[in-house]
């Protein structure tokens, strides 16, 4: 059975990438944005654009989980979106494994990019076809990345992974609208590893769960990580279970990386203002726990027209008049942490 | 200390949703009350009861639902018992109730203006001109910028978190007793959801309300609840003041819940989980509805239903458990000298 997998992995193309050193994913100065036309008769002319992605600098080790976190609307699943080549970026570059995964390629080499580029979506309930079976659905992968793969094997390999992520033999003939939400989520799950990815970015994967769920997907996917040897970027607006599951974190605002370093010093040094009123904002589970909270004012500007300089700085506590002019370099302040401000806290 | 008197008591209801697929018991022998201008939680996983038992009260359950029987007694009045007219002056100008998603709360083709100043005049009997002026003084309350022109406006035309704001004001305006918060912030990101509660908090101590607040996150009732009732399956399994809830639970579904939780202050790697999911009602289990999952359960527990002990009378401590007397459940010193240390440090 391993004879299939192994015939494609051997296409040579990542020979140039050193996994100890080399980030496996890298995203450069990446821009996304999506056009505003207004139309006439004959005519449709772009008027404006919206700014999802604006200039993000973000990379993924082999082995790690970053944690992307952010309110809604700053850019996170345009960021994913891009990153597994479902959205063509305006400007910027994202290389995967050394390679410029927009640069004219074959059939061939863009198929053995996705195999190991899979995503896991939000929305359980909307993001499995109704009208499939759960065996056709998790078979789709196979019959696409491996077609001359015989029925009986994609069948074997769609049970076992069924089995990994902790649904029944049975459960294979069974449509979507007959699970629960958690299970759902189990199926996309199957889906994405169905085919042995090595990335896997993961859109809200809990977000739309009840609490006692949510903690069996979040063990589920820490177990599957150790066996397969995963890399996640884990993209999710509860700061909680960020801290959970990531090694690192990048914090979102409006577009652009604010905050990127490891999860312990983002939680202990917190550099960036918007880190900081990001955390404050947190309600803790704890009653006794009494604190002065820092409100940010206002809502999160319209990425349309995004404001000029720091993309924070009407909102933020610090900022002085060279926030709204010059806009603020991602830096490493200490050896790993990232930030992108004029006045950070450390 | 003084005993406050209930504003709201309800008694041993029973809600009934009768569908094609049989009778959904929705709430089953439901107890609770709440104070004159106190903030009290309704805390529980989706489909436990938390929003039957509020349009229970309300009396606004949808065409195939029934409380069977139970007395809901209000400012010692049974609304169960009220004739349909009287019920509608107590909508709205006692009891106001804000919806969880503001995005589909507010009719979107009338202005704000009229769709305030409508149940103004009529609840508070007076004047289009003067509704105008309660309208605006309302919103002004809220934090809405500049509501004499803005109370001209579309809702599609203010963002999540002010239209938030515009429906607590329109309930305000009215000056009820008792406020129901049904999930107010769970659609807001972090930082609006700050500003929400915040806002809630306030407007629940200045006017004095008493106030039922309907939410799945234990950090919202932490921070915002000095009492709770924790629903499971169509029942209250357990109530009591917040504090000695979050650290002496005495049910083990409520530690089993705290547990799941992944939180800033915890930092271990796998998170408790509760096996299998929350209890459809069509068929719910016998016994205690909590017993399937529970890891402590005995044969009484799938026999009998577990009698309402209450603990404390001082502090109106109750709880559901065949076993509560001989089980610890109580959040060890260790757990909760981490999570404070933490919080001291950020």
């Amino acid at each position: 059975m391993v004879s299939t997998f192994e015939k494609y992995e051997a296409i040579d193309m990542f020979s140039e990438w050193n996994p100890k050193t080399d980030p496996i994913i890298n995203l450069i100065n990446l821009k996304k944005w999506f056009p505003i036309s207004e139309q006439s008769i004959l005519f449709s002319r772009v008027v404006a654009q919206i700014k999802a992605v604006d200039g993000v600098d973000l990379f993924l080790n082999k082995g790690e989980t970053l944690g992307l976190v952010g309110e809604s609307g700053c850019g996170k699943s345009t960021t994913a979106r891009v990153a597994v080549k479902l959205e063509e970026p305006t400007e910027g570059a994202v290389y995967f494994k050394g390679i410029d995964i927009f640069q004219p390629m074959t059939r061939e080499e863009e198929l053995a990019i996705k195999r190991q580029l899979q995503m896991v979506f939000q929305d359980p309930y909307s993001s499995l076809n109704p009208r499939r079976m759960v065996l056709d659905l998790i078979r789709e992968p196979f019959d696409i990345h491996f077609p001359d793969m015989t029925y009986e094997e994609k069948e074997s390999r769609v049970l076992e992974i069924l089995a990994k992520v902790g649904l029944e033999d049975y459960h294979a003939l069974r449509y979507p609208h007959e699970f629960s939400g958690g299970q759902r989520q189990r199926i996309g799950i199957a889906r994405a590893l169905a085919i042995h990815p090595e990335v896997v970015l993961l859109d809200e994967p809990v977000s739309a769960l009840d609490v006692s769920v949510q903690a069996q997907i979040l063990n589920l996917l820490h177990d599957l990580q150790v066996e397969f040897n995963l890399t996640y970027m884990f993209i999710a607006h509860d700061l909680s279970v960020i801290k959970h599951v990531s090694d690192r974190v990048a914090v979102m605002y409006l577009g652009k990386i604010m905050e990127m370093s490891p999860t312990g010093e983002l939680f202990r040094k917190t550099a960036h203002p918007y880190s900081v009123s990001l955390l404050s904002a947190i309600p803790r589970p704890d009653p006794r726990i009494k604190k002065d909270r820092i409100i940010l004012e206002g809502d999160v500007p319209s990425p349309i027209n995004p404001p000029s300089g720091c993309p924070f700085h009407p909102r933020c506590y610090k900022a002085q008049e060279i926030c709204s002019k010059v806009t603020p370099n991602l830096e490493e302040l200490e050896a790993g942490h990232f930030v992108a401000c004029h006045f950070p806290e450390i | 200390m003084k005993m406050a008197k209930p504003i709201l008591d309800v008694q041993d209801i029973y809600t009934y949703f009768y569908t094609e697929s049989g009778v959904v018991e929705a709430l089953d022998g439901v107890s609770f009350d709440v104070n004159q201008g106190e903030p009290v939680g309704i805390v529980g996983e989706s489909g436990c009861g938390k929003t039957v038992t509020a349009k229970s009260t309300l009396r606004i359950l949808d065409k195939n639902g029934k409380t069977v029987s139970g007395k809901i007694i209000y400012k010692g009045i049974d609304l169960l018992e009220l004739p349909d007219l009287q019920m509608r002056k107590i909508r709205g100008k006692e009891i106001a109730m804000i919806f969880q998603d503001p995005m589909t709360s507010l009719n979107p083709i009338f202005k704000i203006d009229d769709q305030m100043t409508e149940v103004i005049a009529l609840h508070r009997d007076c004047s289009k001109k003067e509704a105008l002026e309660y309208a605006i003084e309302a919103l002004e309350q809220v934090g809405i910028p500049d509501p004499a022109t803005r109370i001209n406006d579309y809702p599609h035309q203010f963002s999540g978190g002010q239209r938030q704001r515009v429906f607590i004001a329109r309930a305000l305006a009215l000056q009820p007793s008792l406020l129901i918060a049904d999930e107010p912030t769970t659609a807001l990101d972090v930082t609006i959801q700050a500003q929400i509660l915040e806002l809630i908090k306030e407007m629940q101590r200045k006017h004095g309300l008493a106030m039922m607040l309907i939410t799945h996150n234990l950090g919202v009732v932490a921070e915002t609840t000095k009492r709770v009732h924790i629903f499971y399956g169509g029942r209250v399994v357990e109530s009591g003041p917040t504090e000695d809830i979050f650290i002496d639970p005495k049910h083990p579904y409520t530690r089993a819940l705290f547990d799941s939780i992944p939180s800033l202050e915890k930092d271990k790697h796998r998170l408790a989980t509760i096996p299998g999911l929350v209890p459809r009602l069509i068929n719910p289990p016998k016994g205690c509805r909590f017993h399937p999952r529970c890891k402590f359960a005995t044969e009484i527990c799938m026999r009998e239903r577990p009698p309402d002990v209450l603990i404390d009378k001082q502090k109106g401590r109750r709880v559901q458990c065949h076993h509560f007397e001989e089980l610890d459940l109580h959040v060890d010193e260790s757990t909760i000298k981490e999570r404070s240390q933490i919080i001291e440090e950020a």
